[in-house]
């Protein structure tokens, strides 16, 4: 557990997507299908594979691998430049996109990932936000199990 | 069932237009048309107007203007596909037997609306942490690189192409050729992607009059362009995740639209494609099956998609070239390849096309590979 903002305290950005442990663990909310058993980010009311409406919301996983990236250079005034986004395939075999560190070394395509918590910014009342972002995992993988991946 | 026939075709030069809003640009593509087709405006019977942020009832301004306010109009918002979804709206209200005499228009004003990179919704979670259209480009691109072993090189070579193609063309947002080192020497975007691999902020406006087979009876034939099949799509949730460098989006539009037609990609003389950027031409070709997948860079190497070569695509400049005023870019493809069909493309012209095909998609939300996509193909 190498996170660097482990310390901050805060709410989700989007708690019905994202939500922080009091340990100061991140985790994505997604859906997962009781009928076929897929799995979706973000959370569904239906499944786009058998069509069924019985969905729990399930955490994902917190590491998977680095499917692609980009440095971004040009954004919204709401994101400071440049920064390094990618997308992130769980093993649950959902795919989700993220910001990642490290923008200025290229990581090999298939580099192991994993969650991590980050401010964002405040909301009016001065709250401070968490969101996530991906970095190169450390360690065994062995939380990949926490979360039951079928 | 009726066909649906295309007599009339308007654009406005693309480019900026500080002096005139999207009603205007719209408004005079549109007599254009009516003026390119021959026909009484009065015989207008519906119309159809696709615009993504130019406001409400953008459509009945221009008909205000035109002096055809009052008919069944339809706001069509579909993304950069809007317009050709314009098109498409149109063409069903003709083969459903309601009109014979149909326009679709498709406007924008980008550059009083909007600076920068597109991105989605904010609502959507990949907006909230930073997503950008280049930004998920750039990510295919460096997939597709990966995979197919394409240079950033023969990336380039797509705007070059392009831009070659939008100089012959009078309409176009851009007029100067360009080399391989002018678009690796510009500012970067999204790695691998700088900027001359980007669609530009372009205001423009286009406009088409279609008929059924009765109009064209009393009409004549002489320049009409049969419009074979439109077909359209919205992009599905990925139920795993599946591979960036292959668009079933597009694949699956496209075979709708040659089951419909009863036209194969074998047949196609020339496309027209939603180049937005220069990965995405790549993506496009493949997904339509014009090239195999992983072909396309280098037949472009190898002139195969030139004016002249073995299957011209973006003929007109493209997006990259041309411009890409979002609601007006589908309804421009469509007057490109009417014009090809024509034969009026005067230097830019593809000796002996008789199948055009036209393919727009846009928009991005989480988990699905593309918001709305359409293929119309056009048959002279």
């Amino acid at each position: 557990m190498t996170a660097t903002e482990r310390s901050v305290v805060g709410v989700s950005f989007r708690p019905g997507e994202f939500e922080v442990d009091s340990d100061g663990d991140g985790h994505l909310l997604g859906s997962r299908c009781r009928t076929c058993g897929a799995h979706f980010f973000p959370v569904r009311h239906a499944c786009a594979g058998c069509l069924g409406t019985d969905l729990e919301t399930r955490r994902l996983s917190r590491r998977g691998t680095l499917y692609t990236y980009t440095v971004i250079h040009q954004s919204t005034p709401d994101f400071e430049v440049p920064y390094m986004l990618g997308y992130v395939d769980l093993p649950e075999r959902v795919r989700v996109m993220g910001q990642m560190i490290g923008h200025e070394s290229e990581l090999p395509l298939g580099t192991p990932m994993e969650l991590d918590v980050v401010p964002v910014g405040t909301d009016d009342n001065g709250v401070v936000l968490l969101g996530y972002r991906f970095v190169p995992a450390s360690g065994t993988g062995a939380d990949e199990e926490e979360t039951g991946n079928d | 069932m009726t066909d649906v026939h295309v007599i009339g075709i308007g654009m406005t030069k693309f480019g900026r237009h500080p002096e005139h809003d999207a009603a205007e640009l719209g408004g005079a593509a549109l007599r254009e048309a009516i003026e390119d087709a021959g026909i009484d405006a009065r015989r207008i019977e519906a119309a159809y107007c696709g615009h993504v942020f130019q406001g409400m009832v953008t459509g009945q301004r221009i008909l205000a203007h035109e002096g055809l306010a009052g008919l069944p109009l339809t706001n069509v918002e579909n993304a950069c596909s809007s317009g050709a979804t314009a098109v498409r709206e149109a063409a069903l209200s003709i083969r459903a037997g309601e009109h014979d005499v149909v326009v679709a228009i498709g406007t924008e004003h980008l550059t009083s609306r909007f600076a920068g990179a597109l991105t989605p919704d904010p609502s959507d979670p990949e907006a909230a942490v930073g997503a950008t259209m280049p930004g998920v480009y750039a990510m295919r691109a460096r997939r597709y690189m990966a995979e197919f072993g394409m240079s950033r090189e023969q990336l380039a070579l797509i705007p070059v192409k392009n831009k070659r193609n939008a100089a012959r063309n009078p309409l176009a947002h851009f007029r100067k050729e360009i080399s391989v080192a002018d678009v690796l020497e510009s500012r970067p975007i999204a790695d691998p992607l700088n900027l001359m691999d980007c669609s530009p902020v372009t205001d423009g406006a286009a406009a088409v009059v279609l008929v059924s087979d009765r109009a064209l009876r009393r009409h004549g034939a002489d320049r009409a362009v049969r419009l074979a099949a439109s077909a359209l799509r919205s992009g599905s949730v990925d139920v795993e995740p599946t591979s960036m460098t292959f668009e079933p989006l597009t694949h699956n539009t496209a075979n709708d639209a040659y089951e419909k037609a009863g036209i194969g990609p074998g047949d196609v003389d020339m496309a027209e494609v939603h180049d937005c950027f220069s990965i995405a031409e790549v993506l496009r070709v493949e997904g339509l099956g014009l090239f195999e997948q992983g072909a396309y860079p280098a037949a472009v190497e190898r002139g195969d998609a030139d004016i002249g070569g073995r299957l011209p695509i973006n003929p007109s400049g493209g997006l990259l070239g041309k411009g890409h005023p979002l609601g007006g870019t589908g309804v421009a493809q469509v007057v490109e390849v009417v014009r090809q069909l024509r034969g009026e493309a005067g230097d830019r012209q593809i000796e002996g096309a008789r199948v055009g095909l036209a393919h727009c998609r846009g928009g991005k939300a989480v988990g699905i590979e593309g918001a709305a996509c359409t293929v119309q193909l056009l048959v002279r």
